[in-house]
């Protein structure tokens, strides 16, 4: 009978020790032991205090931050070699993040977000999750890429244009698309490909600018013909990216950066930008409000904007030149585009108009789906 | 071990007194560990699904508007759904019984070979099998295009079901080969020397005996089906499932309130599903009390069969064909580079993932391996308790411990950040939200697992123990947890391989820091890095398989020495 209990002792202790073990990893205080995992094996854990430029508020601890990409690990190495705060990369795409803000009702498990479209932090500061910064050199920047009260600041913008596959092209005996009007001809009809607007900041802006540039009836109207053409909307951003470069749809409505045309090179795309106008969004940098370490994130977004050094690196990552646009006084780097091809956009209908334009976009694919 | 020999040495008296406090003592630890499984599957099932359900009234619009627009806007898709689980549910059962019946007819190598297709198969990371579909299948397919000169659009209502159908059947035709292979051998005896033909005695002895659990394929693949985001959103194209609009609120609308309704929607199927479930797996059990013998393989060659065994052989060679393709490419193209002129080997992508992500595989395999010891052991014990004692309310308590099962993942994970955020449950941002979400998402599979063991250990012999004045902990010991031994490998294979695969669930609820195998690969789905998907998901595979070999020999090596 001894054994039995003992044994029975035995199972339930094994069941503590794992909660045990579970927990004491976990614990959101505690900095874990073990490396973060995307930061690059370097120098990372050594703080330098002499390499930094104006006197740093005393910060401690770990900043955790939800990016884009992971490739921003060098720019946050350089941020924790010159204050020591250690940084926690993870990469979500901005939908996903509003969606977790929403549910953690104001205990974010994160400090810093770190680029998507800026519609998402325009919602993010009409729910009140987003924390108030204010710096000298916010003045610096042009008056369309902050938010007039500090609460999102920009960090490049995003530009958009034709992805065409060039092998597809010729066996489809398709002429390339010049412009946005050249997209609805019924020629191309099933080899459009573009994301859906409520996943993608990218094609949202298309959405958005388009009809402020066409003005609201004949923006739906381009937009229902242009349906016709359209394969499907892909549910991740990068699905025009992708399945052109495939080969599996001849043109796709995307994002284009250095990145793109490296792989445009790679895999026999052309990039077409349209010469009705580019759409562009700004990408957003902003501090969760009520998050464990505000104060290194507050102070991480004056560092990035008060040192053109930095700036300069985030450029380098991001393989866009945009964040010229965003500080004009920035030297070193140069537009690879005539900022005159750029549509007119204005900034803050993003926001306001969102909801009502998805609703409405929403059912114009629909349609499409009822049909077949 | 020690204080053991103390007690023997004590008078017979005080040693009765010294029993009667045990006894008390075991009995108060029963009624403790009852009462702890109980109130972690309220704490960790019961909880977040009523938050969710309590967020589905909080639209800005009214108490009902998010049920409104739900019920205006997602009926079609909710038939969408019901049209691809039932389809995918007869498609996929048809290909497990036949898989499952070429694998009990075989023997030698090409039953172990067919048997480690399906194992290897058994693990499959989510998203790539879709990518590799469409590199296979896809307008520029290896298959299509290349090979056959096609090329056809595969974004479609028909390839989710040709997808869902196929990766759900290596765990349908596991199960059904289980059956197959303790099928009373007497009945097929006697229907030979009553001169019965092969094909009658398929027809008439076999697939009878079979039905309740080719009845329960049919219903988990129909629910799973219903549950799989995945699928519809990689290859669905226009073509939407209520799962794949779950996710699609989730991640451009961020409307939280229109997703719980929309989860609250799809669980009328699902629960419809259940509650046929449970009735016929009450048939399932008593035929298989009925006939237990040893597992031997089934005497009968389907090509005599008849025109249906005929079918059943092409039907698993072709299932069996595709499943190689399928994880051929998976397994490739980790290690081929893309480029205009075609595919170059390279194993740049291997040196990129053990150089940045060799912390983020062992972190998921640690995270894997407690999920599966202490979800084995948790599903032990509350199935025991469900099926041997009359404990009250165990009805309410098993459909509770289902409902996991019925929602997509995503929902289940929101649930946790919402039930969990604030103090005195403050656990978002810990890794105890991650494990208890994966261990109570797999909590339904293993307790079935588990209930069908428990269901062939005679009640006799716990009676017996009692009677020999054994206690509650001697009967747990002696006859329960011996009765559950190959019940366990089979919990922790699946714990195991569930918690590196898994990925709806934890998309919300990993922290900065703490990533998994699992959200690497999502990551590199999501950017459009095929190559580095498939390879994390050809490191998740050889990982699981490497732990399950070493499980099953350990607890065979046990199991021999005891012997």
């Amino acid at each position: 009978m001894k054994r039995n209990l003992l044994s029975l002792l035995l199972a339930l202790s094994l069941v503590f020790t794992l909660a045990a073990c579970s927990g004491g990893g976990g614990g959101a205080a505690t900095p874990t032991p073990d490396p973060a995992p995307s930061a690059a094996p370097s120098e990372a854990q050594t703080p330098e205090p002499t390499a930094t430029p104006e006197p740093a508020p005393q910060l401690s601890g770990t900043m955790k931050v939800v990016a884009t990409s992971e490739d921003y690990v060098t720019l946050f190495d350089a941020f924790t070699q010159e204050t020591g705060v250690k940084v926690e990369l993870l990469s979500m795409s901005s939908g996903e993040v509003l969606s977790k803000l929403r549910a953690e009702g104001g205990t974010p498990s994160a400090d810093l977000w770190f680029g998507g479209g800026i519609d998402a932090f325009m919602s993010a500061k009409e729910d009140g999750l987003l924390e108030q910064v204010t710096f000298d050199a916010a003045s610096d920047l042009a008056g369309d890429f902050k938010d007039p009260d500090g609460f999102w600041f920009s960090k490049g913008i995003t530009i958009v244009g034709f992805l065409l596959n060039d092998a597809l092209m010729e066996e489809l005996k398709l002429t390339a698309p010049a412009s946005w009007a050249d997209l609805t001809n019924t020629a191309y009809a099933g080899e459009i490909i573009m994301s859906n607007p409520a996943v993608s900041g990218t094609n949202y802006a298309v959405v958005n600018a388009l009809l402020q540039t066409l003005g609201e009836e004949n923006g739906w109207k381009y937009f229902e013909s242009l349906n016709g053409n359209i394969a499907y909307y892909g549910k991740r951003g990068s699905d025009p990216l992708n399945k052109t470069g495939a080969g599996e749809y001849a043109i796709g409505i995307s994002y284009i950066d250095r990145g793109v045309e490296a792989q445009a090179e790679e895999k026999g795309l052309t990039i077409v930008y349209p010469s009705d106008g580019i759409p562009w969004v700004p990408e957003g940098v902003a501090v969760f409000k009520n998050a464990d370490n505000v104060e290194a994130a507050k102070y991480f977004v004056e560092w990035l904007f008060s040192s053109d050094d930095n700036l300069r690196m985030l450029a380098e990552i991001d393989k866009k030149d945009g964040v010229k646009l965003i500080k004009p006084t920035l030297e070193g780097v140069t537009l690879g585009y005539d900022t005159g091809i750029l549509m007119k956009e204005d900034l803050s209908l993003f926001g306001a108009q969102r909801t009502e334009i998805l609703e409405r976009f929403e059912t114009l694919m629909g349609d499409k789906a009822a049909d077949e | 071990m020690n204080k053991r020999s103390s007690p023997h040495r004590e008078t017979t008296g005080k040693r009765a007194s010294f029993d009667a406090l045990f006894r008390r003592c075991a009995q108060g630890m029963d009624r403790l560990v009852l009462w702890l499984l109980l109130g972690a599957v309220c704490l960790f099932v019961l909880l977040p699904i009523l938050c969710i359900f309590l967020r589905s009234f909080q639209s800005e619009d009214g108490v009902f508007a998010a049920y409104q627009a739900v019920w205006k806007q997602y009926r079609d898709n909710l038939w969408n759904s019901v049209f691809v689980g039932v389809l995918t549910a007869l498609l996929c059962t048809l290909f497990s019984v036949a898989a499952a019946l070429f694998l009990a007819t075989r023997k030698g190598w090409g039953k172990l070979l067919c048997l480690a297709i399906l194992l290897i198969t058994m693990v499959s990371p989510p998203f790539v099998s879709s990518l590799a579909y469409i590199q296979l299948y896809g307008r520029r397919g290896w298959i299509t295009y290349r090979l056959l000169g096609l090329s056809w659009d595969p974004y479609n209502c028909w390839g989710v079901i040709w997808m869902q159908s196929i990766s759900f059947v290596p765990l349908n035709a596991l199960f059904l080969n289980g059956m197959l292979e303790k099928l009373d051998s007497g009945s097929i005896q006697a229907a030979r020397d009553l001169g019965a033909r092969p094909a009658a005695i398929l027809r008439d002895v076999v697939l009878p005996l079979l039905r309740p659990g080719i009845l329960v394929a049919l219903l988990l693949s129909f629910v799973r089906s219903l549950a799989d985001f995945g699928t519809p959103v990689i290859i669905g194209g226009r073509f939407s499932t209520i799962a794949s609009e779950i996710y699609l609120q989730l991640v451009g609308y961020s409307n939280l309130e229109k997703a719980a309704a929309m989860n609250l929607f799809l669980l009328l199927p699902s629960i419809a599903a259940f509650f046929l479930y449970r009735a016929l797996m009450r048939q399932a059990d008593r035929l298989s009390q009925a006939s237990r013998s040893r597992q031997e393989r089934l005497q009968l060659s389907l090509l005599r069969c008849g025109p249906a065994g005929v079918l059943a052989v092409v039907i698993s060679l072709l299932f069996f064909l595709m499943m190689l393709l399928q994880y051929g490419c998976i397994f490739l193209s980790g290690f081929l580079k893309q480029s205009r002129r075609g595919a170059v080997f390279t194993t740049q992508y291997l040196e990129q993932l053990l150089k940045y992500d060799a912390s983020t595989l062992v972190r998921s395999v640690i995270y894997a391996l407690i999920v599966s010891l202490a979800g084995t052991l948790f599903a032990m014990l509350f199935s025991y308790y469900m099926e041997r004692r009359q404990v009250l309310g165990r009805h309410f308590f098993d459909g509770l411990v289902t409902l996991p099962y019925m929602i997509p993942g995503t929902c289940f994970g929101i649930g946790y950040i919402l039930a969990f955020n604030h103090p005195p449950l403050k656990l978002t941002g810990t890794a105890v939200i991650v494990l208890a979400n994966m261990l109570f998402k797999q909590l339904p599979t293993t307790t079935k697992i588990c209930s069908a063991a428990l269901a062939q250990v005679p009640a006799d012999q716990e009676r017996a123990v009692r009677d020999l004045g054994g206690g509650q902990g001697a009967v747990l010991r002696d006859v329960i947890f011996p009765g559950l031994r190959p019940a366990f490998l089979s919990c922790f294979v699946y714990n195991f391989s569930s918690s590196m695969t898994t990925a709806g669930a934890i998309l919300f609820l990993i922290n900065p820091g703490k990533k998994l195998a699992v959200f690497q690969l999502f990551d590199a789905v999501y950017v459009g890095e095929y190559a580095l998907a498939s390879l994390i998901a050809t490191m998740i595979i050889v990982l699981v398989l490497v732990v399950e070999g070493a499980v099953y020999w350990l607890t065979n090596r046990r199991l021999y020495r005891t012997a």
